[in-house]
């Protein structure tokens, strides 16, 4: 209640910070204490889908400083102009990150963005089933028929129906989207709904018996009904997405912004934002402070062998994602 | 009296002018352009938008949508007048009980949404209940079909039928009703020869506001659908999300409204104008 | 007759109050997901740690009262004006606006202010979200308000002024009265959309305008969450109060 006072006070005057962020990405008290400790005040502002994100960022005034984009939106955002370069000499902690995302594919020299929390698409299904789904073919098993969902997500659908056929998760190929999309129908008779987080609740309860999942609802489910559920990395490989912060060029509080994001990666921080958050995170250092459950929970950190399995997902071209578009509502109307 | 009319229509006129009119003027352009590599628009002009909106596909999307939205609308009038009867004809608590019926509506309809599905689906609150009764055996698939929709809408504007017909029905003049009692017509009579044509105004009005809106759904159709069949209003916002492609967006739109708007010109009662 | 009408309105009172009696229902679980484990009021005390759940939860109100205060005003006015003689243009514009998808909406307004903006230093703000709230609530109003006009017997304005009343003392005195319960009903309409309102909302806000419904469904998007059934639960019970407060003040 008083941080409301203070908040509309902190409104007024001085330095402050304005973040754009998904919701649920940050622990309680993470804000606050970098608040006390810079005296920079916070605005913390949350979106529901990236695309909202863009909408608002793309008129290049749109008053945000940090954004959380995803790795596909990296490459399109410095395209449009929409990114500011960042600046090594105030980053002192990239360090904390782990190796394996020193060097990301859609930012190699880490100029315009720092990886921030990852997933991956798997399938969530009660422990009861033998055998078990472990591959994207066992969601079209006429066995769970009616107990079976997937994500409402042109992009995981088409992927996963890709991926079973033997494509690339990202292909823009029509011959072989058109293949993805003849799975996706056949499997709609046998599909309960396209549901996205939700499906947590009626996995716990046993309404859903396998579903297309993100690793970090799966994490949470698999946490709340100890034993019932368990995920698995399908064997035809799967999507792997990385949340990343940014500053956008408009920002001119580059310096506070870099603070923010310095304040991030710190160890400490980062882990306390994990540990809340229950996703993976992409800062080595922090995984190391994380309780074992945490740090050595395989659905969160699979081993080498199996996110071998795994593809970044990717911008689309625009003629694919109007292809993809089109196919997508050919499927929902079958 | 001119006027007093001017100064009466300005203030709506400008908030229109700015918050629909201008806006509107860019959608229709944004509709003959081409969509932007990563969202947004940008040049060539065409009608390539409208022509893709010539399909059999999109067809079907909209006729769907009507459909819905039509037997919604219906559902709503039949529930919503009782209710609305019973609300202008209770006295001094008239405001009370009216405003009884739009207080759920103040917190998020998603939510309560997300309520409906543990009430509908198969381990839910009605299923478990009907089992432990031993009225039925297996669950009963209330979630994620076409009349988990309708229930969604229904449930969802049911107020804006409620309100308007209230509006209407509390100025009728009970000495109507009893003067037509008092020529010998039963309940029924008088309801039909009665009560509806003189509310007339009000099933209209609660009609518009239900039906018009309802064309537009999406949440509905995702959350309790299952999001398994594709409305115009998830088209549409399909079209601005995830597709990235605002002019097809913006086409699709501006059909759906010339759509919404000859089927009131054609369905108005006659001798009504159209507001 | 009555007692049936009582039974069904009982009943339909049910199906509209079910969803949130089972949201609040739900926001003294223990455990995160739809499934009872315990009672515990650990959601409550969440929200009261969370600063940003509370200011807009604020900013909601604020954007809610404001915009249904000058929608119902200038629908009223617009209305009656509208049921003397007709304006096509303007019936049209308040159609065209209930017939358009909200995304759309949405998009358009952000377009055009941002145009604006461009030649007057302004910013999206609560000032922008207010402006695009009453612009969606009109529509409501009119149509309400209209509604009840045409049951509206003219004669009795005429006599006021064959009495010697001017126009507007007129419409103060005789038809003002008259619709005053479908004004009660439209500024109730105009309230229920704008307190919920997400998608022209998010795209119209400003930086510090974020409103209930944006936090609501940013969070939903990760899975249910109790907190917010805990402030959904608050915010009714808050509004409900003060409805039966202003039925006791207006009674006396």
């Amino acid at each position: 209640m008083i941080g409301a006072a203070a908040s509309a006070a902190g409104c007024a005057r001085g330095p402050r910070l304005n973040v754009y962020n998904w919701s649920d990405y940050i622990a309680p008290d993470t804000i606050a204490q970098f608040e006390q400790e810079t005296g920079i005040y916070v605005r913390y502002g949350t979106y529901e889908s990236v695309q909202e994100m863009l909408a608002k960022v793309m008129s290049g005034n749109s008053g945000w400083d940090v954004v959380f984009p995803s790795n596909a939106f990296i490459q399109p955002m410095r395209q449009m102009g929409l990114l500011a370069p960042l600046r090594r000499e105030w980053l002192s902690h990239l360090d904390a990150l782990d190796p394996a995302f020193r060097q990301p594919p859609w930012d190699p020299g880490l100029h315009w963005s720092v990886p921030y929390m990852w997933g991956v698409t798997g399938v969530l299904y009660q422990t009861g089933l033998h055998p078990p789904p472990l591959a994207w073919r066992d969601l079209w098993d006429a066995r769970m028929a009616g107990k079976i969902t997937m994500l409402d997500d042109e992009e995981e659908v088409l992927g996963a129906c890709l991926k079973m056929e033997g494509y690339s998760w990202n292909s823009e190929n029509p011959a072989e989207l058109r293949q993805a999309q003849r799975q996706a129908i056949a499997q709609k008779r046998l599909l309960r709904a396209y549901v996205n987080a939700e499906v947590r609740d009626q996995l716990v309860a046993g309404d859903v018996t396998a579903a297309q999942a993100w690793a970090v609802t799966a994490a949470q489910a698999i946490q709340a009904a100890a034993g019932k559920l368990a995920f698995a990395f399908p064997a035809e490989g799967f999507g792997r997405y990385c949340d990343n912060m940014a500053i956008l060029r408009e920002s001119r509080r580059q310096q506070a912004a870099h603070r923010f994001i310095d304040y991030l990666l710190r160890p400490s921080v980062s882990a306390q934002i994990a540990s809340a958050a229950q996703t993976a995170t992409a800062n080595g250092a922090a995984r190391q402070l994380l309780p074992p459950s945490l740090r050595d929970n395989p659905v969160l950190y699979p081993s080498e062998e199996v996110l071998a399995r795994a593809e970044w997902g990717a911008a689309q071209s625009p003629e694919s994602q109007k292809l993809r578009d089109r196919l997508w509502t050919e499927i929902k109307s079958a | 009296m001119k006027r007093l009319r001017f100064l009466f229509l300005a203030p709506a006129a400008v908030v229109l002018a700015a918050t629909l009119v201008a806006p509107l003027a860019i959608v229709s352009v944004y509709s003959f352009l081409s969509r932007g590599a990563y969202g947004g628009v940008t040049e060539p002009f065409s009608l390539e938008n409208y022509a893709r909106l010539w399909d059999p596909l999109y067809a079907l999307i909209f006729w769907r949508s009507l459909w819905i939205a039509a037997v919604s609308t219906a559902i709503c009038l039949i529930l919503g007048f009782p209710l609305a009867l019973f609300i202008a004809a209770a006295g001094r608590r008239k405001t009370l009980y009216l405003s009884l019926v739009i207080l759920p509506f103040w917190t998020s309809f998603l939510i309560r949404l997300y309520a409906w599905i543990f009430l509908l689906r198969d381990t839910g609150l009605i299923n478990t209940a009907l089992q432990a009764l031993g009225m039925i055996r297996e669950p009963l698939p209330m979630l994620y079909n076409e009349g988990a929709v309708i229930l969604g809408l229904v449930y969802g504007f049911l107020p804006f039928m409620v309100l308007p017909l209230y509006a209407t029905l509390e100025r009728l003049d009970p000495s109507l009703i009893e003067a037509s009692a008092d020529l010998g017509a039963r309940p029924f009579q008088t309801l039909f020869r009665v009560t509806l044509p003189l509310c007339a105004p009000g099933i209209w009005a609660g009609a518009i506001l239900v039906f018009v809106p309802s064309l537009g759904t999406y949440l509905t159709s995702d959350l309790l659908g299952g999001s398994k069949t594709i409305l115009i209003g998830n088209l549409v916002q399909n079209q601005f999300t995830s597709a990235r492609d605002w002019p097809f967006g913006a086409a699709a739109s501006l059909a759906l409204m010339i759509v919404a708007a000859a089927l009131l010109l054609a369905a108005r009662p006659s001798g009504e104008r159209m507001l | 007759m009555r007692r049936s009408l009582a039974v069904y309105a009982t009943g339909a009172y049910a199906f509209l109050h079910a969803p949130l009696l089972i949201l609040a229902a739900f926001s003294f679980n223990t455990s995160r997901f739809t499934v009872w484990q315990g009672f515990s009021l650990r959601w409550y005390a969440a929200l009261a740690h969370d600063r940003e759940l509370i200011e807009s939860a604020g900013n909601s109100l604020l954007i809610a009262f404001v915009s249904t205060a000058c929608a119902t005003a200038m629908g009223t006015l617009a209305g009656y004006a509208l049921w003397k003689r007709g304006a096509a243009w303007i019936s049209g514009s308040l159609y065209l606006s209930l017939a358009t998808p909200e995304i759309v909406t949405g998009v358009s307004l952000l377009a055009f202010f941002q145009w604006m903006f461009r030649y007057l230093n302004l910013r999206l703000g609560m000032h922008t979200v207010i402006l695009a709230h009453v612009g969606f609530s009109l529509a409501y109003v009119v149509v309400v308000v209209v509604a009840r006009l045409r049951s509206f017997d003219p004669a009795l304005e005429e006599a006021a002024l064959d009495l010697g009343a001017t126009e507007w003392e007129a419409f103060r005195r005789v038809t003002l009265p008259h619709l005053s319960p479908a004004i009660a009903a439209a500024a109730m309409l105009a309230f229920t959309v704008s307190i919920d309102d997400y998608v022209i909302t998010s795209l119209v806000a400003g930086v510090d305008s974020q409103t209930l419904p944006m936090t609501i469904y940013a969070l939903a998007r990760r899975g249910v969450n109790p907190m917010l059934n805990a402030v959904s639960t608050i915010v009714v019970v808050l509004l409900g109060l003060m409805v039966l407060l202003s039925e006791r003040l207006r009674r006396t």
